[in-house]
């Protein structure tokens, strides 16, 4: 099963840029997750004082430019494994590397399960073919 | 450039493990990939289990402490992400708008980094393989 693994920090302790020891050891950690043919996929992003949100209203959409400073939990980086069960991806998140830690902030990571087609029910599946029949229908 | 939006959906943070989304609103998610694909800035996306699934894990003092979802003070969670290949900010921002959301949902739009955003020493300390890793050696 596939498993997203999210680093987060809160706002005021945003990542900027990796220090290269940090990001030697993130490195040598990646090239185990690969031996064990867990990774499938990585990314970091940048700040969100690069970012946006984008918030719906019923009058139409509004933009709200970035950095959010007050946000509790913010998306620096994530991964993709590709694990046997959650309990193997959650042995593997206990080894991630970690930066120096202040007292008050450190980043946190979630584990999450990615949705398969194979999780739908097959009557949910079937409800959702027959609404996208019905949207072409109406083109 | 590489962009992430990530799809953070009002009440998932209270949705129970296997909870199915609505079928319509599952069709309009599918046209606005259609959308996305046909204008060929789509590269991946996925949705996510709710954090109820999932868990937490914190490093404090070097030691990793898990906690199993669902977590009682998030007030926002991640429900999905597409990435998507564009021009611009703007031209990402604009994909953001028209994703199919509710006025309880939000759309965070962030910029993905590349190899070459990394300053010289931290190029140097992932090296090579970082290199092939993303196709650019």
């Amino acid at each position: 099963m596939r498993f997203m693994v999210i680093m987060k920090y809160d706002g005021a302790h945003e990542n900027q840029m990796p220090d290269p020891q940090y990001a030697a050891r993130m490195h040598e950690f990646n090239a185990e997750l690969v031996k064990a043919g867990v990774w499938k996929q990585a990314e970091g992003l940048h700040p969100t004082s690069k970012g946006a949100r984008v918030r719906f209203t019923t009058r139409g959409t509004k933009v709200i430019d970035g950095p959010f400073t007050e946000a509790k939990e913010l998306l620096a980086g994530w991964w993709i494994w590709e694990c046997r069960d959650k309990a193997e991806a959650i042995e593997w998140v206990k080894k991630i590397p970690m930066p120096p830690l202040p007292a008050d902030g450190g980043p946190e990571v979630e584990l999450r399960q990615v949705w398969e087609m194979s999780d739908w029910a097959p009557e949910y599946v079937e409800a959702r073919e027959s609404a996208l029949r019905g949207a072409q229908q109406k083109r | 450039m590489r962009v992430m939006m990530l799809m953070i959906p009002g009440g998932y943070e209270t949705a129970k493990p296997g909870a199915m989304p609505d079928a319509k609103l599952v069709a309009a998610m599918s046209r606005y990939n259609d959308e996305l694909q046909k204008a060929g800035v789509l590269l991946a996306l996925d949705g996510l289990h709710p954090p109820s699934a999932g868990a937490r894990v914190t490093y404090r003092g070097g030691k990793p402490k898990v906690t199993d979802g669902p977590f009682a003070e998030a007030k926002e969670v991640l429900g999905g992400y597409w990435m998507i290949q564009v021009k611009s900010r703007e031209e990402a921002i604009e994909w953001a708008r028209r994703v199919p959301a509710t006025e309880h949902d939000t759309v965070e739009v962030r910029q993905v980094q590349e190899f070459e955003d990394f300053p010289a020493d931290v190029q140097a300390a992932i090296g090579q393989a970082e290199r092939e890793r993303r196709g650019i050696a």
